[in-house]
């Protein structure tokens, strides 16, 4: 008999437009001990299977058919008090962001025993000393001290060991982890996954870790089971699965997956991907976006950031002495040439936004200079002088959503710097540019009548780069444009960039926290690390030979994908 | 601690300079208060004397500087009509307007948070759909309305309570309390609800959408997957949260009920500061005005600094010294 | 006159034998309570009412306009500038000293000095004492409203208020700030106070020792609060919280009237409404055929039907009936046909535009009145561009005439016709003083010479001829518009028996309220 036994499971979403299905007919099972990776992409279905066995689905969604067992007992259609019972004490549940699963009015003591004395019948006494045992077998230093803390006073790492602690606190046979570590740095990541795994496997519980990332899947899981749309379309053990995958869908999200041991020209064609047209070919050398006066030669480096320092203030004083400040950046420095595409890389926290800020114009430095062609940019003083530069540099942010205004048709967002900066004779001319800017980004003429509710994340990244090239800019600032996005998205929109680049000879300044994706990127790295930039190395020495200590750590954790080596040229 | 309270008191004497300046400006605007002293058959030249003896007749820059060196000595001018200093007369009436302002406060917190968090819970309920109705029509009904409303159902058709005044009261150290004699919690139950009806509807609104924020959040989903009772979330997890920003709002919003007190004082003849104000505008009480006005000021400067410090002792992730101005 | 007061005496005797059971604790409500104890800081109605309960004048009018003996028993006309009255013996002040000539000299004294009462007191030259029991008061020339003026005599307790505080005389009459006066009393009045918060509550208390022990009076205690809202008033009295209230607003008097056990006492009043029209700023108002047409046009008949809810008399004249110039025979003369006849006549058959201004807190529905007014003028063709604002706002206009027609209510002090054309009718004078609210410059040397005469004329009926002459001549020249004598109404349980002791004055004589 399995730990946990989940038989032709469907859930629906009733809606005014119909049902929709979220999982279809989902069978597999967990043992105890084991580790059962559940992985696919956004709107596969993944957290959906996590929520509805311990019937937490969000409204309207139900349980449409098929039953889930544990240790044999039917769980599934419990009464709100039976299923009570069963959370907390037979199922240990882990979100995935540690910074908002926690209560952050109620002390970790509180939190913990709470949950102990709901699940375990012992005196609040033994719920201390449980609570506190717990707290060091999750690898917190100095629990009495830390226990009567409250969750903002942790980091994000030691809150998930607090959030762990509080799920395995009832003694749970099962864990539901759903995407426990994404929230995290890269470095905090990994000691979070072996504590699991480790706690698994001493407590001889069962795990069922919900991921979309493949690095974590092959770390960490015994079996994998991959979703695709509300199906499962393939379970088995990890290595097999990944090693030789069966299915079409399987092998084209390993493919897609930035390899970190190897760098790439392009990803793989993939062949499961969302609507998306195909690039129409333009002849640049006639075509509007080719034809810019900004196109000349210049043998310097086109950006040349010197000794760039910038300070926040945290805590605001009368007096001088006694204000607190944050280092953002610190006497930064690095160039970048012509067509070069340069990558920062850092933990969260770390001071690469801000300095694409600087660059940008968005923030003016403390000290230092940054030009561009030859022109300080920090030395010139109207909006006017400002215009022209503004133009030649464009930035691509992590989450377009919220850089374009939901009441503005597409056609209208990417048209609006266009008109802006006066660079069509007229607006017939305009029309002709964003349809062919649409097209050339795989949308599609006729998108440009939407809204950008309407889009896809992935999609709504193409039209953020499209508003980038309408004013057919020099410098593309991209700053974690794929970190939302869904690996096969991230996949395309990383194959559009350097398609672009290569056609327009753009000059890319690639900010990421993710190194695989850094290196298929990049052709020089910078790692940064509070505020200051340790290390400049051409891409492969980084990853190859990494000089400073720090990114020697880095380069470490980096999640190592080990699969499909030998079937990615036939994919 | 110490610099956030300098700081705020820096700010409520910058706040009540500039409402004095402004008071000040609008004063000669209020109209003669001469009328309001003297008999009908007083010729205009007597009245030209007394205006000279009380100053009316000078610039404005000399009444003001007169003004502002008499109130950094802590006087605020003497009221024409209660012939005392005005910063007395309304400390004096301060007691019943506080009084009033604390029987609504405890009808608000009392009703709103039931049934905010009742109508959050429950939103398919009928009763909520009864609570935000009657919350939409409460919004809309006039404050003088819902005084007289009461007065004629509860003071003249069943002539339980009484319709006006403030009844029996007290003396507790100093402070004239209506609140332990029977008669004064009997006068304060109408105006309280009249005053209370102001902001009821509005507080429901913002508890139940504060309490529907906090059932949403990941941390009640979470505690819910810790297999912990539902009524132990509703009513710790999530109503804990709820009171964060309802404190903030509410705590600053019944500080302003103070300055809302005109229309249920006027109605009710409540012996307070917001009565003792409008009556001060028709009888062109101008120290009083000018005294009232800037005392409200400092009403509000003293209720967000209290709200503020409240804060930081509810919310542990605030930290008040660590504040930026 | 004496026969009359002591029949008057017997009857409230009577009645006050015949029902008085016990003492009786009441709560009166009024819009407002005194501003200061001081009978002689302000000339107001509340300290005229006040003062009736504190103290005792020499005479007082009854309902009839008589002059009823209280403090003064007796009194006669020595010859046309002094008058003689002979004091009450035996009467106690509330300190316990005894009431002599020396306080009532000493309150006349007072009084000439007081800046809202030396008016009144003007045409004296002084009081002197003739014994301890007999006054004279000498006026400067012959004076034929000597009893008028003595109703505003209280006297005072001179050893009580006599020498200094604080460095302060105890006397001082102090207008802005405090006084030994404005916070302590000692009359000779049926009720002393026992407590006092301004804006809140007065309470009296009947005092022990009070001279008129034939008085049927059985109120022992009375507190008296300010209820500002007409509303609340009226919803005080309903719900039984209070015993008694003034004024009840026209829109709540049928309400009152129908209630069980509650009564409505009305009576007409002496305060006239009127519209000035101003000569100086309007020269169409020179014509007395425009002022005529507007007196016609303005049907006030209507505005007391409709606006006052039948609650005023509709006025032809200044006086009202009982006044020494009323004359029967100024009726009110609404009539829009001969309006635009006259306007024709006059050369504005097209209309004219004039400004209008009017207090909206003063006198009862002031702003309705002046709308009604404005939209009947402009049926004959005027254009006016009317204002209401708060008393506050509104005297300082009026006081510079701002407006072409200003409304202005009046109430003789003296209970009198002449007070009337004195301060409104007779030509502006900054010298005398004469015509100081004539905001309609009208001027009149007969009028102005008809008033001086009747004030110096001691003959009674050659007075009211004069008097009436006046009304007679500001009716045919249209000098202002009149409207109509605002009615006074009291609500009252029906346990208290109020209509002996309320008159058109508004003094009500709580002391001798009989409460069943």
């Amino acid at each position: 008999m399995s730990l946990l036994e989940v038989k032709n499971l469907r859930i629906e979403y009733p809606s005014r437009h119909g049902v929709h299905a979220a999982v279809k007919s989902l069978s597999f099972t967990i043992e105890r001990g084991e580790i059962v990776g559940v992985v696919g992409e956004s709107g596969a279905g993944k957290s959906t299977v996590g929520n509805a066995i311990i019937d937490l689905l969000s409204p309207p969604g139900v349980i449409a058919s098929g039953e889930v067992f544990l240790e044999g007992e039917k769980v599934s259609g419990l009464s709100p008090q039976e299923m009570r019972k069963v959370r907390g004490s037979k199922i240990g549940f882990i979100f995935q962001d540690p910074m908002t699963s926690l209560n952050p009015l109620f002390t970790i003591e509180r939190q913990l025993t709470e949950t102990i004395l709901a699940n375990l019948d012992v005196t609040p006494e033994e719920a201390l000393s449980r609570a506190l045992t717990l707290m060091e077998q999750v690898g917190i230093p100095e629990p009495h001290l830390r226990i009567k803390q409250y969750p903002h006073q942790f980091s994000g790492g030691m809150r998930q060991r607090v959030v762990i602690a509080i799920a395995l606190s009832g003694e749970p046979d099962l864990i539901i982890a759903d995407e426990p570590t994404t929230a995290l740095d890269v470095s905090i990541q990994d000691q979070i996954l072996k504590l699991i795994r480790d706690l698994c496997i001493k407590k001889n519980v069962g795990c069922m870790l919900v991921t979309h990332d493949m690095g974590v899947v092959s770390n960490v899981t015994d079996k994998v089971a991959v979703m695709y749309r509300g199906d499962l379309v393939e379970f088995g053990a990890t290595q097999q699965v990944l090693g030789t995958p069966e299915h079409d869908y399987t092998r084209s999200l390993i493919s897609a997956v930035p390899r970190s041991d190897i760098k790439l020209d392009r990803f793989p064609l993939v062949s499961y991907i969302e609507e998306a047209h195909e690039m129409e070919q333009l002849d640049i050398k006639t075509h509007w976006l080719g034809q810019s006066e900004d196109q000349r030669i210049y043998t310097g480096p086109l950006l040349n950031v010197e000794n760039v320092s910038l300070r926040f203030i945290t805590k605001d004083s009368f007096f001088e002495s006694r204000r607190e400040f944050v280092q953002a950046s610190n006497n930064v420095s690095f160039q970048i040439q012509e067509g070069e595409t340069f990558g920062l890389v850092g933990e969260s926290g770390s001071g690469k936004s801000t300095i694409a800020r600087v660059i940008a114009g968005l923030y003016p430095p403390d000290e230092g200079k940054v030009t561009f062609e030859g022109v300080d940019l920090t030395a010139l003083k109207s909006e006017k002088e400002r215009r022209p530069m503004r133009r030649q540099m464009q930035m691509v942010f992590q989450n377009p959503y919220t850089s374009m205004n939901p009441r503005m048709k597409i056609f209208d967002i990417i048209a609006e710097p266009i008109r802006f900066h006066k660079l069509a004779e007229s607006e017939a001319q305009i029309r002709q540019i964003v349809h062919d800017l649409l097209d050339h980004v795989g949308l599609g003429r006729m998108a440009g009548v939407k809204y950008p509710h309407e889009f896809s994340g992935g999609q709504r990244q193409r039209i953020s780069i499209a508003r980038a090239l309408a004013t057919r800019p020099r410098l593309l600032i991209c700053d974690e444009p794929t970190s939302a996005l869904d690996v096969s998205v991230q996949a395309q929109i990383l194959n559009l960039l350097k398609d672009l680049q290569d056609e327009l000879n753009l000059t890319m300044l690639f900010i990421s926290h993710d190194l695989p994706v850094i290196r298929q990127v990049c052709d020089r790295i910078g790692v940064m690390k509070q505020g200051q930039l340790l290390e400049i190395s051409p891409t492969e020495q980084l990853f190859t030979n990494p000089q400073h200590e720090y990114s020697k750590h880095l380069v470490s954790l980096m999640p190592e994908f080990k699969g499909l080596r030998n079937d990615l040229e036939s994919a | 601690m110490f610099t956030f309270l300098v700081k705020r008191l820096f700010q409520a004497l910058i706040v009540m300079f500039v409402i004095s300046l402004v008071a000040f400006a609008i004063q000669d605007n209020l109209g003669d208060p001469l009328r309001e002293l003297v008999g009908q058959s007083v010729s205009e030249e007597e009245r030209q004397v007394l205006r000279d003896e009380l100053g009316l007749n000078d610039p404005y820059m000399t009444k003001y500087t007169r003004f502002v060196s008499n109130a950094v000595q802590g006087d605020l001018g003497t009221s024409y009509f209660f012939k005392k200093p005005a910063a007395e007369v309304i400390l004096n009436k301060l007691q019943a307007t506080l009084e009033l302002v604390f029987g609504a406060a405890l009808i608000i917190v009392f009703v709103s948070i039931p049934l905010g968090v009742f109508s959050a819970i429950h939103p398919k309920s009928a009763w909520t759909k009864v609570i935000m109705a009657l919350s939409s029509f409460g919004i809309s009904v006039p404050v003088f309305l819902t005084a007289i409303m009461l007065m004629y159902v509860f003071s003249i058709e069943l002539n339980w309570l009484p319709s006006y005044g403030r009844g029996d009261t007290v003396n507790i150290l100093g402070w004239e309390t209506g609140f332990l004699t029977k008669d004064g919690l009997l006068h304060l139950i109408l105006p309280s609800i009249s005053l209370a009806s102001i902001m009821l509807p509005l507080f429901i609104r913002l508890v139940r959408s504060e309490m529907l924020e906090a059932l949403s959040s990941e941390y009640v989903k979470f505690a819910t997957a810790k297999g912990l009772a539902m009524n132990k979330i509703y009513y710790q997890h999530a109503l804990k949260n709820t009171m964060l920003p309802v404190l903030t709002v509410g705590g600053v919003q019944i500080g302003t009920m103070v300055a809302y007190t005109i229309l249920t004082e006027t109605v009710f003849q409540w012996p307070g500061t917001g009565f003792l104000f409008l009556e001060a505008i028709n009888r062109v009480d101008t120290p009083l005005i000018t005294a009232y006005v800037i005392f409200v000021g400092l009403i509000f400067v003293v209720t967000n600094t209290i709200v503020d410090l409240l804060y930081g002792v509810v919310n542990p992730t605030v930290n008040i010294t660590g504040k930026g101005a | 006159m004496k026969f009359y007061k002591t029949k008057l005496a017997a009857a409230l005797l009577a009645a006050g034998l015949s029902f008085t059971s016990s003492a009786a604790d009441i709560t009166v409500a009024y819009d407002a309570d005194p501003v200061s104890l001081d009978p002689h800081e302000q000339l107001s109605e509340g300290t005229m009412q006040m003062s009736h309960m504190l103290f005792d004048p020499l005479v007082r009018l009854t309902k009839e306009f008589d002059f009823e003996a209280r403090l003064a028993e007796k009194w006669q006309r020595i010859d046309d500038t002094t008058f003689r009255f002979n004091l009450r013996k035996g009467v106690k002040f509330h300190s316990g000293n005894t009431m002599t000539a020396d306080d009532v000299v000493w309150t006349f004294n007072r009084l000439k000095v007081s800046g809202d009462f030396k008016a009144i007191f003007a045409p004296y030259e002084k009081m002197v004492k003739v014994d301890d029991y007999t006054v004279e008061i000498k006026s400067t020339e012959p004076y034929p409203l000597v009893l008028q003026t003595a109703t505003y005599i209280f006297p005072m307790d001179s050893k009580f208020y006599g020498g200094q505080i604080d460095g302060k005389d105890k006397a001082a009459i102090v207008k802005h700030g405090n006084s030994f006066a404005s916070t302590n009393v000692s009359g000779t009045g049926p009720f002393i106070v026992t407590s006092r918060e301004q804006g809140i509550k007065v309470v009296f208390e009947r005092f022990d020792d009070y001279w008129d022990t034939k008085s049927p009076g059985n109120v022992d205690k009375l507190t008296l609060v300010p209820i500002k809202e007409n509303a609340t008033r009226v919803a005080a009295l309903l719900s039984g919280d209070v015993d008694m209230i003034h004024p009840v607003a026209p829109n709540d008097q049928k309400r009152v009237k129908t209630t069980k056990d509650i009564e409505l006492t009305t009576l007409s009043g002496t305060r006239i409404i009127t519209f000035q029209m101003n000569q100086n700023s309007n020269p169409a108002l020179k014509d007395v055929r425009v002022r005529q047409a507007i007196v016609h046009a303005i049907n006030n008949k209507g505005i007391v039907k409709k606006i006052m809810k039948g609650f005023a008399t509709t006025a032809g004249q200044q006086g009202p009936a009982g006044y020494s110039g009323y004359d029967e025979a100024l009726v009110p003369r609404y009539d829009l046909k001969k309006a635009k006849q006259l306007m024709k006549e006059a050369g504005y058959e097209k209309g004219f535009k004039l400004s209008m201004m009017a207090p909206n807190n003063r006198y009862v529905n002031d702003a309705k009145i002046a709308q009604a007014a404005s939209a009947m003028l402009s049926k004959i063709g005027i254009k006016v561009d009317l204002k209401t604002l708060p008393k506050a706002q509104y005297w300082p206009e009026f006081d510079v005439c701002a407006a072409d027609m200003m409304m202005i209510g009046w109430h003789s002090d003296t209970e009198d016709s002449a007070n009337f054309s004195e301060f409104l009718t007779m030509t502006r004078n900054k010298e005398t003083g004469k015509g100081a609210y004539n905001c309609g410059y009208y001027a009149n040397p007969e009028v102005d010479k008809l008033v001086n005469e009747a004030n110096s004329e001691t003959d009674i009926a050659k007075r009211s001829a004069s008097l009436q002459k006046v009304e007679q001549i500001l009716y045919k020249e249209a000098a202002f518009v009149p409207l109509h004598w605002q009615n006074l109404a009291w609500g009252s349980k029906s346990n208290l028996q109020i209509t002996p002791i309320v008159n058109a004055q508004n003094f009500p004589y709580f002391g001798d309220l009989v409460v069943k």
